[in-house]
């Protein structure tokens, strides 16, 4: 759930599992199958088994966003070959090719073919590395700002239920993950029992990481597509009866079987739809924070006070050492995927462009590399089918980090966020957009004074198809520390948190242009919030009111 | 996905495919099929599939409405009378309202 990217994703991010971890919907970069590319296709989202891995929820996010950063390689960072494409496309497409291929895909600027005219003598690796950069600076608050509309979006529908229905926030029935309650007054026990449930947790995702990498590598896709499938599956149906049941009791509305059983039937099936086979993608992105949310809500009710914010932390952490180290499980994943050239499961991350998610787990790298090929020599649009090319397809990865809650309190938590390679991905689709543009150039030798137009349509499919991606194990971490910290009543500390969270995502989106490598994208956002959200509640908050009360104003 | 990047003959067949499920009591299925392709059928460039792609949409789109209209004028119906019909209402209910309807 994490961010995996693809389209994310998808599920990557923590889908509740009912039966095993879900792999977490985190953002992943796409795969982008670069044919030209001998690299390993850029796909980082992580496969579906990564449910397996319960880690994968903040390794997912932490993929996510550094797959978000990739641009090169994975779809995520789209903007280098946009840029590449505007500013390669207008001068010498031909002369220049490779520095062209990038920049021609950015058909967005105009800045590139000037660019290119400047930089006609420079020696195209530096070219091509300036470009680069200043591609993906460039577009890379593009990206942030796409990527805010949906976090914002999700933690908005988390926070107005919290407010206005009631039963998310009455404590009770607990998570059979959780054994220890905090029912007890003192301050150190139920401390304790904080540190102990979120252990327990944190072992709980790791054995669901492990086994889900297990699986990837060796290659029981059939297994693993059924346990998303049926995962996602039985999250869907149940949490949105459960949802719309506290809904209109909340409001007191009645309903009867038959409408809600047509309505939710026709909610579910739709989702399953776009989501695993294809959809329009507004309403895949809606499908997705809609189903992160859900999952936000059920965090917040069924973890205890003092677990949640201890499991808020230790997820970070586990994200950050699970993808950086190179041991790391959802590093691993990665590569592994890399290697084998494979798409990640869709379904599990939000992509904010078109994201090519491709039908079958186990394309075979043949197809996608033809296809790449052809893609690059003709500029066709890429097929539907499942081997896209290199440069548009990128499946989302889907790191699902699932955590089921459920009534029997099961919750599995799925790693999100699994990166891809993000430099060897961005080599690729610059090879590939040169591939491009100079087959363009070539076909066009006429059109050497008109460069825009040509990158463009070349590149336009791959920027529709390049977008950002970020698990789904992020949005719901970030929407429930919202969530928490709006479940409180004040609303001060609610926008702390939200602005602190923001903050940590645009951090971690620049980090990722600049390193250019799979990052975890939960870490920095989830430490602001929880530094913002103890010094607001703490802190802030009686100061104001001890102002306010005596009426001084500051 | 972005629909306009298929090929035509795959366009025809999402839309089809949309199209014959939206009969399993999928009026919604049948919304966004209209939705979605309503681009594609009336304002691309024409090709031979263009025409198959209309019909679909036209009728997905008239299902999605005659559903709509029923189940809101269920809806109402239900809303109005269940106070009424006694016993029947209490097992067609998902949720019963509290306080004096």
């Amino acid at each position: 759930m994490d961010g995996h990217v693809n389209i994310d994703r998808d599920e990557k991010t923590l889908s509740v599992e009912e039966s095993g971890s879900r792999s977490g919907k985190k953002r992943r970069r796409s795969q982008n199958q670069d044919v030209s590319a001998s690299q390993p296709p850029t796909q980082s989202s992580r496969p579906e088994g990564e449910s397996a891995r319960p880690d994968a929820l903040d390794t997912e996010s932490a993929y996510n966003n550094s797959q978000t950063r990739d641009p090169a390689t994975q779809g995520v960072v789209r903007r280098h070959p946009r840029g590449g494409g505007g500013g390669g496309g207008g001068g010498d497409a031909g002369a220049r090719g490779e520095s062209e291929g990038r920049d021609g895909h950015v058909s967005a600027s105009t800045r590139g073919n000037v660019q290119d005219a400047r930089r006609m003598m420079q020696p195209q690796s530096e070219w091509e590395e300036l470009e680069e950069e200043e591609e993906e600076l460039k577009y890379g608050a593009q990206h942030v700002i796409k990527l805010f509309i949906p976090v914002s979006l999700c933690m908005l529908v988390v926070v107005a239920t919290v407010s206005s229905v009631r039963f998310y926030t009455q404590k009770g029935i607990y998570l059979l993950y959780t054994p220890f309650h905090e029912t007890s007054p003192s301050f150190g026990d139920r401390f304790f029992d904080a540190v102990r449930n979120s252990l327990i947790l944190l072992g709980v995702v790791v054995v669901l990481t492990v086994l889900l990498i297990i699986l990837y590598k060796k290659r029981c896709y059939k297994i693993i597509h059924g346990w998303l499938l049926m995962s996602s599956l039985l999250l869907l149906f149940f949490f949105t009866i459960m949802y719309m049941q506290e809904l209109l009791r909340g409001y007191n509305i009645g309903m009867d079987w038959i409408t809600v059983s047509i309505c939710v039937w026709n909610f579910g099936v739709m989702r399953m739809v776009s989501i695993h086979w294809h959809g329009p993608l507004p309403l895949q992105q809606a499908y997705l924070i809609f189903i992160a949310s859900l999952m936000s809500l059920m965090f917040i009710k069924y973890l205890p006070e003092y677990t949640l914010w201890m499991v808020l932390a230790v997820i970070s952490l586990w994200d950050l050492v699970a993808v950086l180290c190179p041991k790391g499980p959802l590093r691993i994943l990665v590569e592994t995927a890399q290697e084998r050239n494979e798409p990640i499961f869709p379904a599990l991350i939000y992509s904010s462009n078109f994201m090519y998610s491709t039908l079958g787990m186990a394309n075979p790298d043949d197809d996608s590399r033809s296809q790449g090929r052809e893609m690059a020599q003709e500029g066709t649009s890429n097929s539907g089918s499942a081997a896209s090319g290199a440069e548009g397809t990128q499946r989302p990865r889907d790191n699902p980090q699932r955590r089921r809650n459920a009534e029997n309190g099961h919750v599995v938590a799925d790693d999100a966020g699994f990166t891809d390679d993000w430099r060897g991905q961005l080599d690729k689709r610059t090879r590939q957009r040169r591939e491009q543009v100079n087959n363009f150039a070539q076909q066009n030798p006429s059109n050497v004074d008109y460069p825009q137009a040509h990158p463009r349509d070349l590149t336009a499919e791959e920027d529709d198809e390049r977008g950002v991606k970020l698990g789904l194990g992020d949005f719901i971490f970030y929407s429930v520390l919202v969530g928490k910290a709006s479940s409180y009543g004040d609303w001060n500390t609610t926008l702390a948190c939200f602005i602190a969270i923001l903050i940590g995502l645009c951090l971690t989106l620049i980090m990722l242009a600049i390193f250019k490598k799979a990052l975890p994208a939960l870490p920095i956002s989830i430490t602001f919030g929880l530094i913002f959200y103890f010094s607001t509640s703490l802190l802030v908050v009686p100061f104001t009111e001890k102002l306010a009360s005596q009426q001084v104003y500051i | 996905m972005n629909v306009e990047r298929l090929p035509n003959e795959r366009k025809l067949a999402i839309c089809r495919k949309y199209f014959m499920a939206g009969f399993a009591l999928l009026p919604f299925m049948w919304a966004v099929n209209a939705i979605w392709f309503l681009k594609e059928a009336f304002w691309a460039t024409p090709y031979p599939e263009q025409k198959q792609i209309r019909k679909y949409v036209i009728v997905s789109g008239i299902g999605a409405i005659v559903w709509l209209v029923g189940l809101i004028s269920w809806v109402i119906i239900f809303q109005q009378n269940r106070s009424n019909w006694g016993a029947t209402a209490d097992y067609l209910s998902f949720i019963i309202p509290k306080g004096i309807p």
